[in-house]
C-alpha cells in the first residue's frame, strides 16, 4: 500500500499525515519508508522560524523565482517579514552575490511585484566573513527562508575594529537628538552586540521582548513606529544606552 | 537656541555623519556599505533639520567649515579602528556635504 502526501510544518517536527481512508493499512507500530517524490519548489527555512503563512510561503518562491536570471549564488528572506504577522515595513532581502547591484534587484522586484523591497547585496567571501564577525548579520539571519541550504552560523569570531565601529551611533545618540526610531535600532543594536560578546543567539525577537522589559510595552511601541517622545523619555534612552555601552565595553 | 549653539549643534551632527559615511567608506569596502550608509543618512538629516532653521551668511559658512574641517579630523584620529585612507578622503567629503546643505 502507499499514497503521497504533503510534508506539513508542525511546531516541532515537521509531519506527515495518513489520510483517512488509509488508516486501516497504516497503523500505529507499521514500519515505513518515506521516500522524496518532489522537492517543494526549493525553499529552505531556519529552524528558528515557526509559522509562516501560506501567502507569506507563496510570494517568497514568486521572489526566489524571479531572481532566476541574476547571477546570485543565493538569497534569504529575512527580518520583520518573517518575524510580524502584519506589522512590517517592508520586505528585507539579502543577496549574496559578486556580480549583482541594490538597485538593478530593487527596480526589477518593485516593478515585477508592486511591494517595498530592502534589498541588501554582499559579496560572497565577505558574507562569510560577517557571519563569523558582525552580530548584525547572524541576529538578520536567526530568522529566514532561503532558496538554497544554509549551513547556519558558523563559531563567533571576535573583531574589536568591526564591534567598535557598530558602537559609534550608540555612543553619538548620547551626545546628539535624533527620531525615536533612531534609539530603537540603536538598543537592539547594543543588544545584539551584547548577545554576541556572551555567546547567546542573536534572536531579534527575544532582544525586542528584552526592550519591551527595559522600557516598558507603550514606550516600546512608541520608538518602534517612530513615534514622538517626552524629554524624560529622551533622558531614559539615552540612560540605557549608556549602561549597555559601559557593559560592551567591559567585555571587550 | 542661540545661534552659536544651534551652529554648533549642527557642525557637531555634521562631523558624526561625516565619520559614519568615511568610515563606512574606507573601512568596510563594500561590506554592508549599504546598510552602514543609513546611520550616516540619519544624522545627516539631523543636520539638514538644523540647517534649515538658519540663516547663514558667508562668514558663519567659513565658520562651520573650518570648525568641521577641525573637528572631523580630531573624531577620524580617535577612531583607530578606521583605515587610514579616512584621512585622504575627508575633505571630498565635507565639501559634498556643505553643497548638499548650501553651505559651501
Amino acid at each position: 500500500m502507499k499514497f503521497q502526501h504533503k510534508v506539513s510544518k508542525g511546531s516541532r517536527f515537521n509531519q506527515i499525515y495518513i489520510p483517512s481512508g488509509m488508516q486501516q493499512y497504516f497503523q500505529a507500530g507499521d514500519i515505513v519508508e518515506v521516500r522524496l517524490v518532489e522537492k517543494n519548489n526549493f525553499l529552505f527555512f531556519s529552524k528558528n522560524l515557526k509559522e509562516i503563512s501560506e501567502f507569506k510561503e507563496k510570494l517568497a518562491k514568486d521572489i526566489f523565482f524571479s531572481l532566476k536570471d541574476f547571477n546570485i549564488k543565493q538569497a534569504f528572506l529575512v527580518g520583520s517579514f518573517l518575524t510580524k504577522k502584519v506589522d512590517y515595513n517592508d520586505i528585507d532581502l539579502l543577496i549574496v552575490s559578486n556580480h549583482e547591484n541594490e538597485e538593478k534587484i530593487y527596480n526589477f522586484l518593485a516593478e515585477k511585484f508592486n511591494l517595498k523591497f530592502h534589498i541588501l547585496v554582499i559579496k560572497e567571501e565577505n558574507f562569510s566573513k560577517l557571519l563569523e564577525i558582525c552580530p548584525l548579520t547572524r541576529s538578520m539571519l536567526f530568522y529566514y527562508i532561503s532558496n538554497k541550504e544554509f549551513k547556519g552560523l558558523p563559531k563567533r569570531v571576535l573583531d574589536k575594529k568591526h564591534i567598535n565601529f557598530l558602537l559609534m551611533m550608540p555612543k553619538d545618540l548620547l551626545e546628539v537628538k535624533a527620531e525615536s526610531r533612531v534609539f530603537y535600532d540603536s538598543i537592539r543594536r547594543l543588544l545584539a552586540i551584547d548577545y554576541f560578546l556572551r555567546a547567546k543567539n542573536e534572536d531579534t525577537c527575544k532582544i525586542d521582548v528584552e526592550i519591551e522589559k527595559i522600557i516598558g510595552k507603550d514606550l516600546f511601541e512608541i520608538i518602534r513606529r517612530n513615534g514622538t517622545i517626552t524629554d524624560k523619555e529622551f533622558l531614559l534612552l539615552r540612560k540605557i544606552i549608556k549602561q549597555k555601552l559601559n557593559s560592551i565595553q567591559q567585555r571587550l | 537656541m542661540s545661534k552659536n549653539s544651534s551652529t554648533n549643534e549642527l557642525i557637531n551632527l555634521l562631523v558624526k555623519s561625516l565619520r559614519h559615511k568615511i568610515g563606512g567608506i574606507v573601512n568596510l569596502n563594500e561590506i554592508y556599505a549599504q546598510k552602514y550608509s543609513k546611520d550616516a543618512e540619519v544624522l545627516f538629516k539631523e543636520a539638514e533639520k538644523v540647517c534649515r532653521k538658519e540663516n547663514c551668511h558667508n562668514y558663519d559658512k567659513e565658520r562651520i567649515k573650518n570648525e568641521l574641517k577641525e573637528n572631523l579630523l580630531i573624531e577620524l584620529k580617535k577612531c583607530d579602528f578606521l583605515d587610514n585612507r579616512k584621512f585622504d578622503i575627508m575633505d571630498e567629503e565635507i565639501g559634498l556635504a556643505l553643497r548638499v546643505l548650501g553651505l559651501d
